[in-house]
């Protein structure tokens, strides 16, 4: 064992699956014989497009940031290239990347850009996650649909719940249909049906995944580990049993290290959070603070945008339970099947970006349900929405006594604000004012 | 027993040798750029032989400030916020924050007993404010003294947001023949509206007792500018300058 660890660790075998996986997606995407869509994936939780002979969604937000991963000089052409056109230089990274990445034609690794058929934006608190859809159509014309995603403060309430229920199965039926329409493609039902049975199955992993983390001390894994997984059969999208496969495996590695206490981080002592992503080409200072047996648990974000847990009336803290349709609702018509595929409540229940009680209040919670000593929280100029009640969220926790600190970071898409070495520097200083030197010392 | 603390700043080095608690030698020169690890030696060496001691008899050296891994002999390195709690901690117990505001960097810390519960740096776009008052004295050839004795009602103003639109104003104003006394308040009252943020940045303050050290602690307008704006009384302790090494030399006698 080495120096100060007090656990035993081991390597994860679902890493290799992961990077197979991902590279399968990759792939995928490069495929021209498909009809590509921009933007994600709608209000339903699936993956729905798979129900579609050949529609392929690549989504801004994981392009965007392996651009600015995998080739800076690129990204930041591509970003110059968007802000000539006129966008503001604060634009959300993901976004200037791929819209900048349309200007050129070319993509980072000098192959065309995938011509896009169609784009659905995300409603969302970040007006730059709408644009998506401004931007795409502005460039070519192509067809753009809304589902729209709804807003309200406060408790649950039936009576607001009811028609905008409806108003979301009806967005997401049209879509549907007009696809059909429009690129003559046959909506498999059957297939749509099987699709939602995974996907439920992969969240219930996911959960579990989430609950082993937050629970067991120490944690069977960090967030960095997670989120080089995170992204498998949501933002990169694979064949849906393959996903099915993926996360069961992920879940039975985590229970089992959980059981047999084998560690993420083998002399965890500080238990630290986030809120929302970190700067994805800048992940090394998870390793970094490990050093110092800190482990982060990752964000609401990073856990499904905090949906997979509860906390009771009783004050308990529990895997979160849905308010779903009965088990045994027909699903004889695409509208019953779009229905359920939309979820029985009209706001989601983990709700990102779409419920003002994440930012803040709900924080605590999450936080609580984590057992962390502290919170590490970014603030960056570029993308608004990300960053969105950060210090309101800072107050709470404080409030709650946690030990809070910022740091001035960089959307994750653009790495331009991120002075890296400042950051080490500040949290050397985070974790000696919290009395923890490196074990390496 | 004998230990040494030194703190490398970005502008200055400081060093100082403690014997039973009581520094007996202190030395303070420039950091120098390349140089740096140069100077470092030269100017513990200056503190040694003030002292009156050889490096052998040191038992344990401490390093802390931004320049700590150019200190080659340190047992020890420890960030700033660590090293300038233990040194207010010496001369004031009831000590409830710190604020160590130096060439390059505005720390503030929330003391509680052993505890720092809560610390906050200077954003990035508020680096440098010692420096940069140090640059002005200079280019209107006054000493930093002369400088920080420039207080009173202000008749003009400089941007209080950035130093470098502080100083375009500071110059268009000279270029405009405004009295460079005049300016040279105006560029106090800026970096203690700048500084003041840092403090504010702190969720849960305690100003009971702030003890605040570091080199522009010297700039004696711009600490009155800061204790009017943030609404404190600063406690400074008797070796501002070299509080920082003192603590790190401390650290390293309780070690
Ligand atoms: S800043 Fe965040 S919320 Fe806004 S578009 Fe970018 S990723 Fe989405």
């Amino acid at each position: 064992m080495a120096k100060g660890q007090k656990w035993e660790t081991r390597p994860l075998d679902f890493w290799n699956k992961a990077k197979e996986l991902r590279a399968g997606w990759q792939k995928s995407i490069e495929s021209k014989e498909k009809v590509v869509g921009q933007g994600n994936t709608f209000d339903l939780s699936f993956d729905w497009q798979a129900a579609f002979p050949a529609v392929t969604v690549i989504e801004d937000n994981p392009v965007g940031s392996m651009m600015q991963n995998k080739n800076e000089p690129y990204a930041r052409k591509a970003r110059l290239a968007s802000e000539v056109r006129g966008w503001g230089r604060e634009i959300c990274g993901y976004q200037g990347n791929c819209w900048g990445a349309q200007f050129l034609g070319y993509i980072d690794d000098g192959t065309a850009w995938p011509d896009r058929k169609f784009v659905i934006p995300m409603p969302c608190v970040c007006d730059q996650h709408a644009k998506r859809g401004q931007q795409a159509r502005d460039f070519e014309n192509m067809p753009q649909w809304m589902a729209d995603r709804l807003i309200y403060f406060g408790e649950y309430d039936e009576e607001r719940e009811k028609p905008m229920l409806e108003h979301k199965v009806y967005c997401n039926y049209r879509i549907i249909n007009d696809m059909e329409r429009i690129f003559g493609q046959q909506f498999d039902e059957e297939e749509c049906a099987k699709l939602m049975a995974g996907s439920k199955e992969v969240r219930e992993y996911s959960r579990e995944i989430s609950y082993l983390m937050a629970r067991t001390i120490p944690s069977p894994l960090s967030v960095k580990d997670l989120y080089s997984v995170y992204t498998i059969g949501g933002l990169t999208k694979i064949d849906p049993d393959a996903t099915v496969q993926f996360w069961r495996m992920v879940r039975d590695e985590v229970k089992w290290r959980a059981e047999n206490q084998i560690a993420a981080v083998g002399n965890e002592q500080f238990r630290f959070i986030e809120a929302h992503p970190p700067s994805w080409h800048y992940m090394k200072y998870y390793r970094y603070l490990e050093q110092y047996g800190a482990i982060c648990l990752g964000s609401e974000y990073s856990h499904g945008a905090g949906s997979n847990y509860e906390v009771r009336p009783d004050g308990s803290i529990g895997l979160r339970v849905d308010k779903t349709y009965p088990d045994d609702m027909e699903m004889t018509t695409r509208e019953d099947i779009i229905r359920v595929g939309s979820g029985a409540l009209a706001r989601p229940a983990g709700g990102f970006k779409t419920n003002e009680y994440i930012y803040r209040d709900r924080i605590v919670q999450f936080a609580q349900f984590m057992q962390a000593d502290g919170a590490l929280l970014a603030i960056w100029r570029h993308g608004v929405g990300c960053t969105l009640t950060r210090k309101e969220q800072a107050m709470y926790l404080r409030d709650a006594g946690l030990n809070v600190i910022h740091y001035e970071g960089s959307q994750p898409g653009d790495r331009t604000d991120l002075d890296e070495k400042r950051l080490l520097d500040q949290l050397d200083t985070w974790m000696e004012s919290q009395g923890l030197r490196k074990v390496t010392e | 027993m004998i230990t040494a603390g030194i703190d490398v700043g970005i502008a200055y080095t400081k060093a100082v040798v403690l014997k039973d608690g009581k520094v007996a030698g202190k030395a303070c020169g420039l950091s120098g750029g390349a140089k740096r690890p140069a100077n470092v030696q030269a100017i513990y060496d200056k503190a040694l032989a003030e002292a009156g001691v050889k490096a052998a008899d040191v038992e344990k050296v401490f390093a802390t400030g931004k320049g700590k891994f150019d200190v080659s002999f340190a047992d020890d390195r420890l960030t700033e916020v660590v090293t300038a709690t233990q040194a207010a901690k010496l001369t004031t117990p009831k000590v409830t924050t710190v604020i160590d505001a130096g060439a390059d960097e505005i720390v503030v810390g929330v003391v509680e007993g052993e505890k720092i519960n809560e610390f906050v740096l200077n954003q990035k776009c508020a680096a440098g404010l010692g420096l940069f008052l140090e640059s002005m004295a200079e280019r209107f050839d006054m000493t930093v003294e002369e400088l920080g004795a420039l207080d009173g009602p202000l008749s003009v103003t400089v941007n209080e947001g950035c130093v470098v639109f502080a100083e375009l104003d500071a110059l268009s104003l000279a270029n405009r023949g405004t009295d460079l006394k005049e300016i040279g308040k105006a560029l106090n009252e800026a970096c203690a509206w700048r500084a003041s943020m840092t403090i504010n940045d702190i969720y849960k303050q305690n100003k009971d007792c702030v003890v605040i050290m570091g080199g522009l602690v010297k700039n004696g307008a711009f600490l009155k500018a800061l204790e009017r704006i943030a609404g404190v009384k600063f406690v400074v302790p008797e070796e501002p300058v070299y509080a920082g090494a003192i603590g790190a030399a401390s650290l390293a006698a309780a070690s």
